[in-house]
């Protein structure tokens, strides 16, 4: 699953700009906003009591940066991080990640941490990851430093913002950041890149390849 | 860990991945547990390589193996049929989205020491040296007969009752000589015995409109195989289950499955932690009691930096030795995958030849095999036990499911799956109850 860039053809003939498409995926502590923030990002949406995330783990959203069309595929956890139980073909692609803490909590600050450990060590070493911390809206309850998490951010070469998936707050700048530093050009497809093979799909198996799966 | 539920799976294998996938979907209220910290139990692909090397006894792999990570060893070899019961149940619950597949480049068989691709189609069976010159005319019509036939209509059959004649006396009908059926039995029907020969014609026909199906899919051969292994497999029907609501968790030991009044499953205990529930599910190795042997599979994996010779260095491959061929009463299979399925370093390729134990030398049953296969690097030789459960699990509401076979692809895996699937729910599995729009938010 990696960098499926291509040029679209229009059926008029009329050619697109380039579009590349992305795998990202959410991590962090149960109940600090990843499915808020997705839902956020992809449907403009807020839940104040989002359930834990059931039957919404695939989603898609598309950017539009300069003459680039960036397509996001975003794999949420489907709640597998729980009891440490997420298997490795999530972070298998993976080019981009977002690890998320909630800014009122800061044992979940600690855990990202360990998630971005667990990045370096499973994913792919070019992957662009991004810190979020969350709940910004919930500021005046505030147990983690800005200051500490961009100086842990800066460190480990990060992006980082505070984001709230209440009020939309960064929502959309944090996706923006993570689009422009992805590399655009068709060979850069990671070390964990696609193996160039095909998804299956019912009604056309004459698609000979998904180099170019743009729906 | 402590709570209630529906059902409980043990075993993050392949079936039990699906079942855990279909009942979540179901609406069921599923926990599924490992006692391993990795997904896949049996049907598990092995990273690194370094790990594969030290689970067989053997000296640390040098860098002649290159990156350790970039190598997924499956400990159970198997091919996806194109048009079969897996990949039909991969797209109607959407986990195909989560996977890549890449057609397995060549299909061949074994005759009197020399491999020969499988011919399929008429050009192929006039173009095949596997038959002389009026051996082939004959084996085109047998091909056109099948090709032409639909079970639904009699006139497709052509004087001939494929429901109470069985495959001999359709053999008979076109002439075909013992080889010819050697191959049309063992590599493109997949029998790995020759009892089908005593049954209806019409469950060969079937087969035989499988392969050719399933190869008129994708081309080249019928077989598929996924990127980074058959280990991705499991995982993908794991987040099915978790994304309706299943609950993992992986590296929790099981010390026992509970039972109450009228010897009924109550729960699962892991130390002093209980879970409850209605139903368990699981493979033979968590209820040794509970299974009795069957068999013995062998299977030997071998790493190889050259591709199989005489098969046009296909990246990917399958031999099959028909029984008859070297004097056994199973197949012998060969398969290969290799660097370009990311399951090995560049370069690189792994082979596994795997039969089912006739003698008390196995080793010896694979030479055939093992012959084909060039200069091999590296051996790993492993036999399991091949387990069936002792009863159908309605009465305890403890349904098991069967060992992996010798077969080369997952048929009778899926077959076993929607079997225990009916056992346990006591309705077949309903594919419209995946709520795709939940799933798969494509703009």
């Amino acid at each position: 699953m990696a960098n499926r860039s291509g040029t679209a053809q229009r059926p008029n003939g009329q050619t697109q700009g380039k579009i590349c498409q992305f795998k990202l995926v959410l991590l962090g502590e149960s109940a600090v906003g990843k499915s808020s923030l997705v839902l956020r990002f992809v449907k403009g949406q807020f839940h104040e009591y989002q359930e834990s995330t059931i039957g919404a783990a695939f989603l898609t959203q598309t950017i539009c940066l300069d003459d680039t069309t960036v397509k996001f595929e975003i794999w949420d956890t489907a709640g597998q991080e729980r009891y440490h139980s997420l298997a490795p073909m999530y972070y298998r692609g993976a080019q981009a990640a977002i690890v998320v803490y909630d800014i009122t909590n800061q044992d979940t600050f600690g855990r990202a941490k360990t998630w971005v450990k667990e990045l370096q060590r499973q994913a792919s070493p070019n992957i662009v990851i991004a810190l979020a911390g969350n709940k910004q809206d919930l500021a005046n309850k505030r147990l983690v430093e800005y200051e500490e998490a961009q100086t842990y951010a800066d460190e480990n070469g990060l992006l980082f913002m505070e984001t709230s998936a209440k009020t939309a707050m960064n929502v959309n700048d944090i996706f923006l950041a993570i689009a422009k530093k992805l590399p655009k050009n068709e060979q850069n497809t990671g070390q964990t890149g696609s193996g160039q093979g095909r998804r299956l799909t019912e009604d056309n198996p004459d698609n000979k390849t998904v180099m170019n799966c743009c729906k | 860990m402590d709570e209630e539920y529906d059902a409980i799976v043990l075993g993050t294998g392949l079936k039990e991945c699906i079942l855990s996938g279909m009942l979540s979907v179901s609406g069921k209220k599923v926990l599924h547990v490992d006692r391993n910290k990795y997904y896949g139990g049996e049907s598990a692909s092995i990273c690194p390589l370094e790990e594969l090397f030290s689970k067989f006894g053997a000296p640390a792999p040098d860098e002649s193996y290159g990156r350790g990570r970039d190598w997924n060893v499956d400990l159970i070899p198997k091919f996806l049929m194109a048009n079969g019961s897996l990949v039909k149940l991969l797209i109607h619950t959407g986990v195909t989205r989560y996977l890549e597949f890449k057609s397995v480049e060549g299909s061949y068989v074994y005759k009197a020491g020399k491999i020969a691709k499988v011919p399929v189609d008429q050009k192929e069976a006039l173009a095949s040296d596997l038959m002389g010159l009026f051996e082939k005319r004959r084996f085109r019509n047998f091909l056109i007969y099948v090709q032409d036939f639909v079970e639904e209509d009699p006139k497709t059959w052509k004087d001939f009752d494929p429901v109470t004649q069985n495959m001999t006396a359709l053999y008979d009908k076109f002439g075909l000589d013992k080889n010819t059926q050697d191959f049309t039995g063992h590599a493109l029907a997949l029998y790995r015995n020759d009892e089908y020969l005593n049954h209806p014609a019409v469950e060969t026909i079937k087969r035989i409109k499988l392969y050719s199906d399933s190869l008129a899919r994708y081309g080249k051969s019928p077989y598929l195989y996924p990127m980074y292994g058959l280990g991705e497999l499991p995982q993908g029907f794991a987040r099915l289950s978790a994304i309706y609501g299943g609950t993992y968790m992986l590296d929790k030991p099981i010390d026992e499955i509970i039972f109450g009044e009228g010897g009924r499953v109550t729960g699962v205990r892991s130390g002093n932690e209980i879970a409850k529930c209605k139903q368990v599910y699981c493979d033979p190795t968590y209820v040794r009691d509970r299974v009795r042997k069957k068999g013995q599979v062998i299977r030997c994996i071998c790493l190889l930096d050259h591709p199989i010779p005489n098969t046009k260095d296909a990246l990917s491959t399958q031999i099959i030795i028909p029984q008859k061929q070297v004097g056994r009463h199973s197949d012998i299979y060969v398969s290969l995958v290799s660097y370009t399925h990311q399951v090995a370093a560049k370069g690189w390729f792994i082979a596994m030849v795997s039969t089912t134990i006739e003698t008390d030398n196995p080793e010896a049953e694979i030479q055939s095999g093992l012959a084909l296969l060039g200069p091999i690097r590296q051996k790993f030789v492993s036999i399991s036990d091949y387990y069936e459960p002792t009863d159908d699990g309605v009465q305890s509401q403890l349904f098991i499911s069967q060992s992996y076979d010798a077969t080369t692809h997952f048929e009778t895996t899926c077959l076993d799956v929607l079997d225990i699937f009916k056992r346990g729910t006591g309705e077949e599995f309903d594919f419209t109850k995946i709520k795709h729009e939940l799933g798969d938010e494509e703009q």
